[in-house]
């Protein structure tokens, strides 16, 4: 079975979010504060605090190295953290009474890889104390149902993404937390998620903390933004703060017949223009103030088009000074 | 406690190592009950001649020869969760890792009982029509259910030190070399050499052979002394792997 956007409400407007219709699950609030962890020498997380709020789907987001994995592991007690505090509406993980069904989580993909997708859940299921049907109803859920009897070993990265969720899902939780869950999806797949993260979150009223080294991956999903690098937080925002932020941030494509000459125009006002034959990229302004001053110039343009968007503009202007050390001689790319 | 244990088994019998290792011990046991009963009575094998008691109680302790088998389930049983990162889903599950770690004893224990008993019919019926056919199969009286019951309890104690050892070493081809090295190499040189073999009575192994109450060799303790002894140095090692080992960060 498939899980697409038709039946499932996928495609909630964003004006629904505000007003989810029958939570499934209790809200659930996580709270960081002062979170510290060094691995011997390396500060990994520095006095890292902030809050996901119930109902939404936040953005946790860093270059590699900024400390995200480290920080979802001390959340679920799974590294012990120097100092500081992350509860679940103010109870550490590994003080939670029936921790599965209040959170769960995709970190990497960890299954024996003899042990099929369903025993896989089914082990976990035992050891939560839940019915062991319930490894069918989440195989189901994320359309794994007709490979949960084969060997886990034999999955697809694709289908290996799906299995972790599942497990995430078999204590029906509150709070889902999810490092880096696109990898090794194909485009077709990342559709999905991101439809999936939405409906979890939006319909069933469930909080949803999901990592990526890329804004563009996560910014059709999330609501809100938190942005680290170096293991401290950058900047915590809604997404339309951030948005509102960014107006102006990107750089505008130009074509024109007369190119040279609103190339002057534009330095004689102050932007920083790169010709490239008979087009040129214009930095620090918006379309509309571009085109103002062709127009005011009487400059015949063929295109004009924001080039980049503005959104990653400012996340890798967040973002760019903290990778130094992280990414070190490689470049952005290099370090993913 | 109880669905904790329960994890444990559907992880053990939804791969098959568990059928693998099994078969392998009854492999084993059937060999050395063969071996031994070939040799009975050969008087440069030394080895006392079918239809004596002490022939009876050699045969009856054979199986105690395949607790490597044992030892490696239990240590597999442990160190799969960190050779398969699989540390991570369970620990997720059961925050108060300590629990696993009972868990894990207390479920290999019960697991190994069952292979135990497998082991044990397997042996009692190759000596029986090997040492049948060589004149006289050993009678299942008191005295003789009574060796294969300490041998089948050894093997079972041998999984909860592989559950031990494996919590507190965490890599499983080290835990494994490891615990070859030492019951084939370490342990056999301290046995022979005058100075060491004082201290042997107080190691596993010679935990072991009190227990099973081999006839020959040093200075012994009581079997049940040889099997409680057994059994702590299981539990110690499990206990120094969960504040040690197990609490450590799952990065």
């Amino acid at each position: 079975m498939r899980l697409d956007g038709r039946d499932t409400g996928h495609q909630t407007r964003r004006s629904d979010i505000a007003t989810p219709h029958a939570p499934a699950t209790d809200p659930v609030r996580v709270e960081v504060r002062g979170l510290t962890k060094s691995f011997g020498a390396v500060r990994a997380v520095s006095d890292l605090g902030f809050t996901v709020e119930p109902g939404t789907v936040t953005g946790f987001l860093g270059p590699n190295g900024a400390g995200k994995t480290t920080t979802l592991r001390m959340l679920l007690g799974l590294v012990r953290p120097d100092a500081g505090t992350a509860t679940f509406n103010g109870t550490p993980y590994t003080s939670l009474r029936e921790p599965v069904r209040t959170v769960g989580a995709v970190l990497e993909t960890a299954f024996h890889p003899a042990r099929s997708g369903r025993n896989h859940l089914r082990v976990y299921c035992r050891a939560a104390g839940l019915p062991v049907e319930r490894a069918d109803a989440v195989l189901t859920q994320v359309g794994l149902a007709d490979a949960g009897r084969r060997r886990a070993g034999g999955y697809s990265l694709g289908m290996r993404q799906r299995l972790g969720l599942a497990t995430a899902l078999l204590g029906d939780p509150s709070v889902l937390v999810l490092d880096e869950p696109a990898n090794g999806l194909d485009p077709e797949g990342i559709q999905w998620l991101r439809g999936f993260i939405r409906h979890l979150a939006h319909d069933q009223g469930r909080t949803v903390l999901v990592s990526s080294h890329l804004l563009s991956e996560v910014e059709q999903t999330v609501d809100r933004v938190v942005i680290v690098g170096a293991g401290r937080l950058v900047r915590e925002a809604s997404m339309e703060q951030l948005r509102s932020g960014a107006e102006g941030g990107g750089t505008v494509l130009v074509r024109s017949p007369e190119i040279a000459r609103l190339a002057e125009v534009l330095r004689a006002d102050g932007m920083t223009v790169s010709l490239d034959g008979d087009s040129l990229t214009a930095a620090g302004r918006t379309t509309a103030e571009i085109g103002a001053r062709a127009f005011a110039a009487g400059v015949e343009l063929h295109e004009l088009r924001s080039r980049t968007s503005g959104l990653e503009e400012i996340y890798f202007q967040l973002t760019a000074g903290q990778e130094q050390y992280a990414a070190g001689a490689t470049s952005p790319e290099a370090s993913r | 406690m109880t669905h904790l244990i329960r994890a444990e088994w559907t992880k053990l019998f939804t791969t098959r190592v568990w059928l693998g290792l099994l078969l392998g011990a009854c492999v084993m046991v059937i060999g050395f009950a063969v071996l031994l009963t070939s040799f009975a009575g050969n008087p440069e094998s030394g080895i006392p001649a079918v239809g004596t008691p002490l022939y009876e109680e050699l045969a009856m302790a054979n199986a105690v020869n395949v607790n490597v088998l044992f030892l490696i389930v239990g240590i597999i049983g442990m160190t799969q969760e960190y050779r398969h990162r699989t540390a991570t889903p369970t620990f997720l599950t059961t925050p108060r890792r300590g629990n696993v770690v009972i868990a894990k004893l207390l479920a290999y224990a019960l697991a190994a009982t069952l292979f135990a008993l497998v082991v044990l019919v397997v042996n009692y019926a190759a000596v029986a029509v090997h040492a049948g056919v060589r004149g006289a199969a050993p009678a299942l009286d008191a005295d003789n259910l009574a060796t294969l019951g300490r041998s089948g309890l050894a093997l079972v104690i041998y999984a909860v030190i592989g559950v031990g050892l494996g919590a507190l070493l965490r890599n499983q081809v080290g835990a494994i070399v490891g615990g070859l090295v030492y019951l084939f190499v370490i342990e056999p040189v301290i046995r022979s050499i005058p100075a060491t073999s004082g201290a042997y009575k107080w190691m596993p192994g010679g935990a072991l052979e009190a227990l099973t109450a081999t006839f020959e060799g040093p200075d012994l303790l009581e079997a049940w002394q040889g099997g409680a002894l057994l059994l702590g140095y299981g539990l110690l090692a499990a206990l120094l792997g969960t504040f040690l080992a197990v609490r450590r960060d799952i990065a």
